[in-house]
């Protein structure tokens, strides 16, 4: 391990088991009726975006995929107000308009999720666009599923990012499956990352589970973007865990079962401790700090009130 | 004054925004010469950083838009025909149209999405008049310039708003001279003009149907009818006071569009004078439309289905007679 990876790896740590334990809660929310069911569970692929955003600044920007809320918490949104988006309340990002789907943080460089599915590669060609012409080195990073590589949207995108140079990092997040479609029947190629060829960009393939080889191909693909070099494809291997939205009992997904059992956090616990990054009474410690932190966002958005239904006319004009 | 194309009121109002303002850029297929010569010139007086070509790719057209607006920039976005705002369909209704909304309005969308509409022999493909989807559609606003005096105006006023606009030019109307004044101005979007007054009917119609029904108007005066036609000149906002003022004087309503029949522009404004002016209706109203099917390559017979100056004439005689 490269030494200045100890700190960006603590975070995306300390990142995905906060947006495990918060997910969990949501789930558990959902399920008891007390919230809408309408997260699309991240668990198994947060280590992989924890771990690629750790290799961003500040000044970063992110449009990032609909599994899940470790996107957000790894930049910093407050669990309360992704909360809130999900529950209805106010305190959100979105006051209803967007939910979970939607949140948005601009201060934090989160600018938010394109419904329809491949809908982000263009937008995030345009954020390119502008932040190359402000020249302040900032790049941005698309997050996507191998599934939305198959809208038009891709090749039209990164086929400008590539003739542009945009300091564009299109991240495919590749667990196999579009909603209930594996990808056997759908790529003809099954790495996503070989279609960069056809492009004239870097297609890389890296182990999603991987902690520390997801943060050193997404520093070196953030810093060719940074030089003014142009965009990156990264391909990371992930397992979806759980189904396409919360009670989704896959019948379609004959192995389930061991997919829910296939989790990277264990892993990347071992390899955090076997890094000397903390020792085991420091993640206990973390652990009961995230619990605590979930703990306090459920308790503030139950007191947050209910979103004003007047907001429904709003903010469709500026 | 000065009198000027309506071509080259659009490359004015483009040139005098990129001007004033660094944030405006200018992109989509063939910008750099233009495909009907409207953006020539640009890309040399104002470098390839802020006016260049596209591939042929009108979802990232639109959508690097919408990104590079949502990041503070201006950009002014040419998508050639206006029947390519569905080959974009996701980018224009969902994405310009819907994006600030969604994201609890975190950011402004300023962009002008230009494109060329209308005219005979261009094909089904490249010859709609889509104003009516847009007007149809949240979170877009629109406008329908006339003269080179509104085309310049609202332009330049277009890509001041903070919102998504689209804006269509008529192709018929590119080589259309005109006055425009000298020196700085803008024309505000919603507010209709009158183009004539009169009495006998009122007439809604914009672009290459206004000529129309000026014609139209000039024969029918000799006639001793006098129409008072109405241009409304933005579709969203709609400037309902004017069309129901003229109403108000005339008892009789006339929309004459290039666009379909079937919950067009016409039906709206129909609908309209129903819910907030019948007391002043004396007449039914009257539509002049394309009937619902696509317009056909051949001039002639797409001449055929357009409203002709002869067809808004005979109509308007047939309200008043």
């Amino acid at each position: 391990m490269a030494t200045d990876q100890r700190a960006p790896i603590l975070k995306a740590f300390q990142d995905a088991l906060l947006s495990r334990r918060f997910e969990e809660r949501v789930i558990q929310l959902s399920m008891a009726g007390e919230i809408p069911a309408t997260l699309h569970p991240g668990a198994g692929q947060e280590v992989c975006q924890a771990a690629a955003i750790a290799a961003l600044g500040a000044e970063d920007k992110v449009l990032y995929g609909h599994r899940g809320i470790c996107y957000m918490v790894a930049r910093g949104t407050p669990l309360t107000a992704i909360l809130a988006d999900i529950a209805g309340r106010e305190g959100g990002t979105n006051r209803g308009k967007g939910g979970v789907m939607h949140i948005v943080d601009v201060p934090h460089g989160v600018l938010g999720e394109s419904g329809t599915l491949g809908g982000g590669f263009v937008i995030a060609a345009g954020v390119g666009m502008a932040l190359k012409r402000f020249g302040r080195g900032q790049v941005v990073v698309h997050f996507f599923g191998d599934g939305t590589s198959n809208r038009g949207t891709f090749h039209e995108s990164l086929n400008w990012a590539a003739v542009k140079k945009l300091p564009v990092i299109f991240f495919c997040e590749n667990n196999g499956w579009a909603v209930s479609v594996p990808s056997t029947v759908s790529h003809a190629v099954p790495d996503i990352s070989a279609r960069a060829h056809g492009y004239g960009v870097p297609g890389v393939l890296v182990d999603g589970n991987d902690a520390f080889a997801v943060h050193e191909v997404m520093s070196e693909a953030v810093a060719r973007a940074r030089r003014g070099e142009g965009p990156t494809l990264i391909e990371a291997k992930v397992t979806r865990m759980f189904g396409h939205y919360i009670g989704d009992r896959q019948p379609y997904r004959p192995d389930a079962a061991e997919a829910a059992t296939r989790d990277p956090l264990p892993g990347f616990r071992q390899a955090v401790l076997d890094a000397g990054i903390l020792d085991a009474a420091a993640i206990e410690r973390l652990e009961q700090e995230c619990a605590a932190r979930v703990d306090e966002a459920v308790e503030a958005v139950r007191a947050a009130p209910l979103l004003d239904l007047e907001l429904a006319l709003t903010d469709a004009y500026a | 004054m000065s009198v000027i194309t309506y071509q080259q009121a659009v490359n004015q109002a483009i040139a005098e925004e990129m001007e004033r303002d660094e944030r405006v850029l200018l992109y989509g297929e063939d910008v750099s010469i233009g495909i009907f010569g409207t953006t020539a010139g640009l890309v040399e007086r104002f470098g390839p950083e802020r006016v260049f070509d596209t591939p042929i790719s009108e979802p990232l057209i639109v959508g690097s838009a919408v990104g590079a607006a949502m990041m503070g920039l201006r950009p002014v976005v040419e998508l050639q025909f206006a029947d390519f705002i569905f080959t974009a369909g996701d980018e224009v209704f969902l994405k310009a149209g819907m994006w600030r909304f969604m994201h609890g309005g975190a950011y402004t969308l300023p962009l002008v999405i230009r494109a060329a509409s209308g005219g005979a022999g261009f094909g089904p493909e490249h010859s709609a008049c889509p104003e009516a989807f847009i007007m149809h559609s949240p979170g877009l606003l629109c406008a329908v310039p006339s003269t080179p005096e509104d085309a310049k105006g609202l332009l330049k006023e277009a890509i001041r708003l903070d919102n998504p606009v689209l804006f269509f030019e008529h192709k018929s109307l590119y080589g259309v001279r005109g006055e425009v004044p000298d020196g700085e101005y803008t024309t505000p979007f919603g507010q209709a003009c009158v183009r004539r007054t009169g009495d006998a009917v009122t007439i809604v119609a914009w672009q290459n149907m206004l000529r129309r029904a000026l014609e139209a108007a000039d024969r029918l005066a000799a006639d001793g009818i006098e129409v008072e036609i109405v241009d409304p000149r933005t579709l969203n906002p709609f400037d309902r006071d004017t069309i129901i003022d003229s109403v108000k004087k005339t008892g009789a309503c006339m929309v004459v569009e290039e666009g379909y029949r079937t919950l067009g522009v016409g039906a709206e404004i129909g609908a309209m004078l129903m819910e907030e002016a019948l007391p002043y209706l004396d007449k039914p109203l009257k539509r002049l439309a394309i009937p619902d099917v696509p317009i056909a390559t051949d001039r002639r017979m797409a001449e055929h289905i357009f409203p002709s100056a002869l067809a808004i004439e005979s109509a308007v005689r047939g309200l008043v007679g």
